[in-house]
């Protein structure tokens, strides 16, 4: 336990962008809710006010997921490539420390750690551009920004969402895991590469069901970790009648554990993962 | 007392190419044992086996663990320092202190940090500012502040000044080496570490061509500076390498007795590294 705590302090030390990234954009954001043009409807209704708070918050926490998601998929194909590229696994390897400790790390620090600073990131801009904007809108908004139970909500909705990606897409990331243990160079092309012309070959076979797993894992979480379609009511044209009363109904936890794509997408990463360190055990050039 | 490390018919392969062809050798323990052979010989093929980091095929055990198998617990009794270049450049001084104190159970902290009150080096600075011959003295407060009981360095001083050689090797037999301690060192430089060498290793063609104590050498080999009207009469007894150096010739012998060859000319006992080139070049063995 020890050894992993001084693990994640270590890739907090060597990616200091884990922590700028989602500051830099923060601070991005709220300087737009500073000077930005501030146009919002009037808001009525008590019903109608917890709506505009609940997408304020939900808006937020989609920007920095997005972020997220980015670092994320760069962070987890880097980290074992760096180490081979300016050759400090020479270093890191004459500690007592074994590979899985190592690559284990990593996969806590790309999946679980990263989402979280985001997300805490997500809470103290949105919570900073909340108080900015009802100031300065303070005739249309209200209070509306200002909602305790819509707040505590998203929350738990974060956890959810940040617990659930991590296990959906375990098999990406044990790919790019595998990846970055690997490859001798261009680590980004051998991620996309192989998969693509597995699917290219496919479609002259004239099938395309590596094509639509690939897809399904992809962009399939939202549909299946959250209830109803989270396109509907985060898209562009926000219809206020499709929106759930409380957050709450969003989460579908039964539909997820008992989804068997989870649980094989999850064997698969697993298996992905384990390939990964046994390269990590035998590579150590570049 | 049993060896510290024990080679037997020890293979490497990259692919069609034997980097380490049935390698047999054995490092008992308190020694200094240079590891020495030309670029390409397997030295560092050797060392990766030693240290865990590589596959292998033949029996090889190292503090009575198999290394590839065993690694973590074998990096908590033994340490190395691969090259000069291996501290990853993002990495501060006192950041690197704190980590290696973290996961290492032996590490002694103050130690390392009063070999480093010696140097010009600060615990703010991060290893790309620093010189060359600077990280390899942050590298090396490392590792002497751990209490281990083998250190194999890799070519420790590749790309350093004389000075900065001159200084890693003199901390490391003054402040580091004691009876309780063995270390591994391998270099294609052989005179900048034969008169610290208790033992030597030669390594040609990924073959083991001598394993030998520095004392064993001195009764096993005999350097003859050859009278001109004797060549022959010496060249019968076999020399295993002639070496003509202004219009003198020098001849290696091994396993011929002293007063046999006295009548030759002058005898000495050569040096490792006259030994080493007359044992690569000369094709013996």
């Amino acid at each position: 336990m020890n050894n992993s705590l001084w693990l994640i302090r270590r890739e907090f030390w060597e990616n200091r962008a884990i922590w700028l990234i989602p500051a830099v954009f923060g601070g991005l954001l709220i300087v737009a809710a500073l000077f930005g043009h501030v146009d919002i409807p009037e808001v009525g209704s008590r019903p109608e006010a917890r709506d505009v708070g609940g997408i304020f918050l939900i808006a937020f926490g989609l920007m920095f997921f997005v972020v997220m998601s980015v670092y994320s998929t760069w962070y987890l194909l880097d980290c074992l490539y760096a180490d081979r590229k300016d050759r400090s696994i020479l270093f890191w390897k004459s500690l007592p420390l074994s590979d899985t400790e190592t690559v284990l790390s990593k996969l806590v620090v790309g999946m679980l750690v990263i989402p979280v600073v985001y997300f805490i990131a997500a809470d103290v801009t949105s919570l900073l551009a909340a108080f900015i904007l009802s100031i300065r809108a303070r005739a249309s908004l209200g209070s509306s920004l200002w909602q305790p139970d819509v707040w505590l909500q998203i929350q738990v909705l974060w956890l959810y969402a940040i617990v659930t990606s991590a296990i959906w897409y375990l098999p990406i990331a044990g790919w790019l895991l595998v990846v970055s243990a690997w490859a001798k160079r261009a680590v980004m092309l051998w991620s996309i590469l192989p998969p693509l012309a597995l699917c290219i070959i496919e479609k002259f076979l004239g099938t395309t069901v590596l094509w639509q797993i690939l897809r399904q894992r992809l962009f399939g979480w939202p549909k299946v970790a959250v209830q109803g379609s989270i396109h509907r009511w985060a898209g562009d044209h926000v219809d206020p009648s499709e929106i759930p009363r409380s957050v709450w109904r969003l989460i579908d936890v039964s539909g997820f554990i008992s989804n068997p794509q989870v649980w094989i997408g999850a064997a698969v990463g697993v298996a992905l993962i384990v390939g990964a360190i046994q390269l990590r055990m035998r590579r150590t050039e570049i | 007392m049993p060896a510290l490390i024990e080679a037997h018919d020890l293979t490497k392969r990259y692919g069609a190419h034997v980097a380490l062809d049935r390698a047999n050798l054995k490092v008992e323990p308190g020694r200094i044992v240079g590891l020495i052979g030309p670029n390409g010989a397997g030295k560092t093929s050797a060392l990766r086996a030693i240290l865990g980091l590589t596959t292998y095929e033949g029996q090889l055990t190292v503090l009575g663990r198999e290394p590839y198998r065993d690694r973590t617990a074998l990096m908590g009794e033994c340490c190395f320092i691969a090259d000069v270049a291996v501290l990853p450049s993002w990495l501060r001084v006192d950041q690197a202190i704190d980590f290696v104190g973290g996961v290492h159970p032996k590490f002694r902290r103050d130690r390392a940090v009063a070999l480093l009150a010696k140097t010009q080096i600060t615990g703010d600075r991060r290893m790309r500012e620093l010189s060359k011959g600077m990280k390899t003295q942050v590298h090396l407060a490392l590792t002497m502040a751990i209490d281990a009981k083998l250190l194999v360095l890799d070519e420790p001083t590749l790309g350093l000044d004389i000075l900065a050689r001159r200084a890693f090797y003199d901390a490391l037999v003054n402040d580091y080496m004691d009876e309780t301690r063995t270390i591994l060192i391998t270099t294609h430089q052989v005179e900048e570490v034969e008169n610290l060498l208790t033992d030597v290793i030669f390594i040609d063609k990924g073959r083991i061509v001598l394993d030998s104590s520095l004392d064993d050498i001195a009764t096993r080999f005999v350097a003859v500076s050859v009278a001109p009207d004797r060549l022959d009469a010496a060249r019968a007894e076999k020399p295993f390498y002639e070496r003509h150096i202004l219009g003198k010739v020098v001849m290696y012998f091994e396993n011929v007795t002293p007063e046999k060859l006295a009548a030759f000319g002058e005898l000495h006992t050569p040096s490792v590294s006259d030994l080493f080139v007359a044992r690569l070049s000369g094709g013996a063995a």
